[in-house]
């Protein structure tokens, strides 16, 4: 890396809800790009630099956790995990839409999620009382491989943001949902029948609301195959509606 | 053992069913489109002689009434998505264009690692929504003249389609409606399938990159031939495969 350092220019998005005077803007700020520079690291450098109060949330600086999720120049994106060198010299920061605004880039993605975990039930309904004297049962290597796959989201929220369905109605289930979902339905540990999962994926926040741009599985960082469960879902569903009529 | 399902939900999947239905048939309809109006390549010969075949055989005039109603059914629930408030379609239009334009920067720096991976369908479907309405208009129009051309006397001198009146239609002006609507079509159609191939089964068939690939070509091959078509039907240039019927009885 010889090249001169890089001067960054940091537009980011303040609001303070909690704060009757506060008017939503933005405000600049400017950086020297130093080598394998986050956004977690310049956005830390800013608040020690500029502005103390300067919001934003971040807990494990390593793609785990799912907080520190916000727009990056119009696309949902993990500030620990974005290097600017991949970005150009302006870098505008917004929070996520779609989720309530804590204040400047920091969301309430907890509540959303819960919201979803709630509609989906997304826990083992046990098929069997648990006895602690049986041997495991056993699963196909496959289904557990399914299941891990689909397990990997982190809730951070970037499929919801992105989502062109979820920025008009919030309730619609998003990627993140309607994976969450797929996990639990491809269990057989569950006890939930498919006309059960019916309710759930075809009402009116389910995967027929869906638009169909394709963003959520784009933007997410851990890579969820979304589309995948997409597919998958409807066609459980077509299945299940057809199934339900022969008998 | 059989639950019965709850209708609000079986009313989703039907209203899914049909808008991507329809969609389909109407898009397979277009390709087979494309080779009737082609017939004028052949010469007016040709186009007469497909015109006065689906005519004579009573194939014309049905599947001029099937494809108009296809046509209102698959706008009516395909539409169901459109967001009703302009401010809602100004937050997926804004939405759509920042996702189209980030990770396209040109960044010297860059690594060959980025997350960043290009989006382009949510544009996709905000054009496909514009072309929609487009076609509203503009293929109603087309199917209400094309209607009265099949069912009445009203043009030329016989009832049904000719390709003096038609020729003269194009030549006369029409050849700018139907060159945005040929436009819009082949751009509607080909983006709705592979939207479709992916909504069904992304992990199917191929790659979704394959799959946008094959819709590229679909689009570029089908408005060639259509633009070569009109050209043809405004006189502007003689008919390429004229030679294919230089033989044939007349
Ligand atoms: C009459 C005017 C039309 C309007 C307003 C319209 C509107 C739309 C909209 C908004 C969608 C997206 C639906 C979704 O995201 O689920 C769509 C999908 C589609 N349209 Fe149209 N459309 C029209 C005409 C046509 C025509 C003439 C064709 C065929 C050439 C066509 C083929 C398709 C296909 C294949 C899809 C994909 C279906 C899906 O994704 O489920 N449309 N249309
Ligand atoms: S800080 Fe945990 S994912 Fe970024």
């Amino acid at each position: 890396m010889s090249e001169t350092t890089r001067q960054l220019r940091f537009e980011i998005f303040r609001y303070n809800p909690e704060d009757a005077d506060s008017e939503p803007h933005t405000d600049v700020f400017e950086l020297e790009e130093t080598p394998f520079m986050t956004l977690y690291i310049a956005l830390n450098q800013i608040r020690e630099k500029f502005d103390p109060g300067l919001q934003f949330d971040f807990a494990c600086r390593s793609a785990i956790c799912g907080s520190c999720a916000m727009m990056v120049n119009g696309r949902p994106a993990l500030a620990c995990r974005t290097l600017t060198s991949d970005l150009p010299d302006k870098i505008c920061l917004y929070p996520l839409p779609v989720f309530k605004l804590i204040g400047d880039l920091s969301v309430d993605t907890g509540t959303w999620f819960r919201a979803m975990v709630e509609r989906t039930e997304a826990w083992i309904h046990e098929r069997l009382p648990f006895d602690p004297d049986a041997t495991e049962e056993r699963m196909s290597d496959d289904i557990a491989a399914a299941i891990y796959e689909n397990d990997r989201c982190i809730e951070c929220g970037c499929c919801v943001a992105a989502c062109g369905a979820a920025n008009i109605d919030s309730a619609f289930l998003a990627g993140a949902g309607l994976n969450r979902i797929a996990r639990f339905q491809m269990d057989p540990r569950d006890q939930r029948t498919d006309a059960d999962w019916f309710e759930v994926l075809a009402s009116e926040q389910g995967v027929f609301a869906c638009i169909g741009m394709m963003a959520c599985e784009d933007v997410c960082p851990k890579e969820l195959p979304l589309l995948d469960v997409y597919g998958y879902l409807r066609r459980k569903s077509l299945a299940t509606a057809l199934s339900s009529r022969e008998k | 053992m059989t639950q019965t399902l709850v209708t609000s939900a079986k009313r989703q999947l039907a209203h899914e069913i049909i808008s991507g239905g329809t969609g389909l048939v109407l898009a397979l309809f277009m390709w087979g489109h494309v080779v009737l109006v082609g017939s004028i390549l052949t010469g007016e010969r040709g186009f007469n002689w497909m015109a006065t075949f689906l005519e004579d055989y009573y194939i014309a005039q049905p599947t001029v009434v099937a494809i108009f109603t296809l046509f209102l059914v698959h706008a009516v629930f395909a539409a169901r998505k459109i967001p009703a408030q302009l401010r809602e379609r100004k937050r997926i239009a804004d939405l759509a264009k920042g996702l189209k334009k980030s990770g396209r920067e040109k960044v010297a720096t860059r690594t060959a690692h980025s997350p960043f991976r290009p989006h382009l369908e949510s544009m996709l479907w905000i054009w496909q929504v514009r072309t929609g309405m487009i076609m509203l208009v503009l293929g109603s129009f087309h199917l209400i003249l094309l209607g009265m051309d099949v069912f009445t006397p009203l043009f030329g001198d016989i009832v049904g389609i000719e390709s003096s009146t038609s020729m003269a239609r194009v030549g006369a002006g029409l050849w700018l409606p139907y060159a945005i609507l040929l436009l819009c079509v082949e751009f509607h159609a080909s983006v709705g399938l592979y939207r479709l191939a992916i909504k069904w089964g992304a992990d199917l068939w191929m790659s979704r990159k394959t799959m946008h690939r094959i819709e590229q070509v679909i689009f570029w091959l089908i408005l060639v031939i259509g633009g070569l078509t009109l050209t043809v039907l405004a006189g502007w240039v003689e008919p390429p495969l004229a030679f294919l019927l230089d033989g044939a009885a007349p």
